[in-house]
């Protein structure tokens, strides 16, 4: 059991200090999405970083359809982690969908968590006019999931690759790459269903650990009105309005990225968690 | 250089490193029904559907930022009338951060993407549903090992009880040789009998005992059917005729009981019924005479020493079967060195008729047991497979 929490999420454990900070993807994205970013923290943090099953260097066959059919599946494996390192009191930060992942494994174990870094969260991806504007119509998420498929050997073609960016394990590219092709398209499909179509919204106000958001402009996945969801439902949250493009400011804007995150961190041990603040760049 | 951007063959538009739209060519703007104005200065996701803007955020986003250049990425642009144009989208990013981007429409070949996609979500659709066949057979499978292995314990099961039984049969069939009389031979008469079960019990049974100085009393029964029901039978019926016989019961009133006994025993039971054959007789060496009642039995052959035969006939229905009926005794007087032949249907069924007295005429002169001897082998040699499984039995006696 020990053994396989770890290599079925490809964990991997670095860093000189000794708080936990764990780091969570997004959507189609392994851990190797993190490495300028999290290199920052190398010094003071202990940092955590892991793929989804299915994604990355996690164990293919560990994918079990019913289990990841819904997050709760994604939760459980994070909260395994946690106690396979047997850590708590850990920073999380997670993207896009793994900051939900994040937030529902807070509302089941608070303890384990101390701050969550939310960047380009969003609980609900489609409308519901005229309470709730989540970006999106059914016909866009399921145009959407049609055009990933279109191009799906594309995806991989250049993805994957950077899974191995180093020279070293050059030998194992094509292992990787032929995994993607033989399992991949089925559960990148089955997750990106989950999350297009899965409602979080009612956990939200179920969260007590204090939290940043990290709003990117133009993010089409998380429009402002979302943004503007989450901050009057989240409890304890602090929003940050980032002028980086886009829903992946963590890639094209890695020292912008670290610098918010650590800003928030240091703020936090300082000011007391009741205050919540709104912080525009 | 710009004239010919602009008569390319495929669309072309530059982008700023924040994503908006820095120039055009005029297939682009062709492509798109837009006029240069209208697009410079937009927005990239100007030019997309709602699907299209996310993906493109989702997709082209971290590539270009990883990579400097996407290759081959299929992409769906919005013309301003709101028309959707699949295109094949290529770009690569200059050290400035600004973005060149090519697109080729392929509006007839995403007809057959979408074909063949539908064709594999299809095939998806039947490998999965044969998945799930596979599974139930799987289950299916493991059910009938299962049963097959009870089977096969059962069978054991079955297969010991079959050793004891038959270990149990061959006992009772000790016990059933066990009651019955020995041969013997003395200054008024010699007997001698062959008893032998078709399967592992019979349904013949027999006895022969001396009353008193003169008086002796022989019988032999037949009850239908053989193996353990009959035998059973035969071994009640043993413990009765025994009892009467050597008291000296009158000949009739020993063939009565028996009746009534098999009667009382079936009274409440069809299903149980049996019915028996009897020959009973009582011999009076003082007198020379043979009394005897024959309740359906096959007849008992008497022969004299001058080859004279006579044939001891049934005058009545089989014990068991009728109520009622009148047992009444024959009587006749025997001569000296006389022999008499009694003897189940087992004994003259396998036989051609007229052969067992044709045997006793022959060896007249013979001993006793040199005519049990050849009666044997015939049975063994002449005696037809069908008949072989029934239960044989004969007995011998010479009047002295």
């Amino acid at each position: 059991m020990a053994k396989s929490v770890l290599t079925r999420n490809n964990v991997t454990v670095k860093g000189e200090g000794e708080q936990p900070i764990i780091f969570a993807s997004g959507f189609g994205f392994d851990q190797t999405v993190w490495s300028s970013v999290s290199n920052s923290f190398e010094q003071d943090f202990q940092i955590i970083q892991y793929d989804y099953v299915g994604f990355g260097d996690s164990d293919i066959a560990a994918y079990d359809q019913a289990k990841y059919s819904t997050l709760s599946g994604y939760v459980s494996d994070l909260l395994e982690i946690f106690d396979e390192l047997k850590i708590n009191n850990a920073i999380f930060v997670g993207h896009s969908i793994g900051s939900m992942i994040g937030i529902l494994a807070s509302t089941k174990r608070p303890e384990l968590f101390s701050k969550l870094v939310l960047i380009g969260p969003s609980p609900y991806f489609l409308n519901e006019p005229p309470t709730y504007y989540g970006g999106f119509d059914k016909d866009d998420l399921d145009h959407l999931i049609d055009m990933m498929e279109k191009n799906y050997l594309e995806w991989v073609s250049n993805i994957a690759p950077t899974i191995t960016n180093d020279p070293n394990r050059l030998d194992v590219t094509m292992d990787i790459e032929d995994r993607f092709y033989a399992n991949n398209p089925t559960i990148t499909r089955q997750f990106a269903e989950v999350i297009f179509f899965g409602d979080n919204r009612p956990f939200l106000p179920k969260v007590t650990v204090p939290s940043l958001i990290i709003q990117c402009s133009n993010d089409v996945f998380v429009p402002d009105s979302v943004a503007e969801y989450m901050k009057v439902n989240l409890p304890n949250a602090t929003i940050t309005y980032s002028n980086s493009i886009g829903h992946c400011p963590h890639l094209s804007h890695p020292e912008k990225t670290v610098k918010l995150i650590k800003e928030y961190i240091n703020e936090q041990t300082k000011v007391p968690i009741e205050q919540v603040g709104m912080e525009h760049e | 250089m710009n004239e010919h951007l602009d008569q390319m063959p495929s669309g072309f538009f530059r982008l700023s490193k924040d994503y908006f739209i820095l120039s055009t060519n005029k297939t682009l703007l062709n492509i798109l029904s837009y006029n240069q104005a209208e697009l410079v200065g937009k927005f990239v996701h100007t030019i997309f559907s709602n699907s299209s803007s996310a993906f493109f955020q989702l997709h082209f986003y971290p590539l270009i930022t990883e990579k400097n250049r996407v290759e081959e990425l299929y992409i769906e642009l919005k013309s301003k009338s709101g028309k959707i144009i699949p295109v094949l989208l290529y770009a690569n990013s200059l050290h400035n951060g600004e973005m060149l981007c090519n697109v080729v429409p392929i509006t007839k070949r995403n007809q057959y993407i979408d074909q063949l996609l539908e064709a594999k979500k299809i095939a998806e659709k039947r490998l999965t549903e044969k998945n799930e066949l596979n599974a139930q057979l799987k289950l299916t499978l493991k059910r009938l090992e299962e049963k097959q292995e009870e089977l096969l314990k059962v069978n054991l099961e079955n297969h010991q009880y079959k050793k004891e039984t038959k270990k149990e049969l061959e006992l009772a069939k000790k016990i059933q040789e066990t009651t019955l009389t020995k041969a013997f031979d003395n200054h008024h008469l010699q007997i001698d009998s062959h008893y032998k079960a078709s399967s592992e019990l019979s349904g013949d049974i027999y006895g022969f005992y001396q009353i008193n100085e003169y008086q002796y009393g022989i019988i032999l029964l037949d009850v239908m059917g053989h193996g353990i029901s009959s035998a059973l039978i035969t071994m009640s019926l043993e413990t009765l005729f025994q009892r009467l016989i050597t008291k000296g019961v009158a000949t009739d009133l020993v063939i009565q009981e028996l009746d009534n006994h098999l009667h009382s025993y079936f009274d409440n039971n069809e299903e149980a019924w049996h019915y028996c054959t009897a020959i009973y007789l009582f011999v009076d060496t003082e007198n020379q005479t043979i009394e005897y009642i024959n309740a359906g039995h096959p007849p008992a052959l008497y022969v004299e020493t001058s080859g004279q035969l006579k044939e001891l006939q049934s005058s009545t229905p089989p014990l068991g079967s009728f109520k009622g009926i009148e047992f009444r005794t024959t009587k006749f007087t025997y001569t000296q060195g006389a022999r008499i032949l009694l003897y189940t249907d087992g004994v003259s069924e396998p036989l051609e008729h007229g052969h067992l007295s044709d045997i006793l005429k022959a060896y007249t002169a013979d001993s006793l047991k040199t005519l049990k001897d050849k009666l044997m082998e015939s049975l063994e040699r002449e005696g037809e497979e069908y008949y072989k499984n029934d239960d044989q039995c004969f007995i011998l006696m010479d009047l002295k």
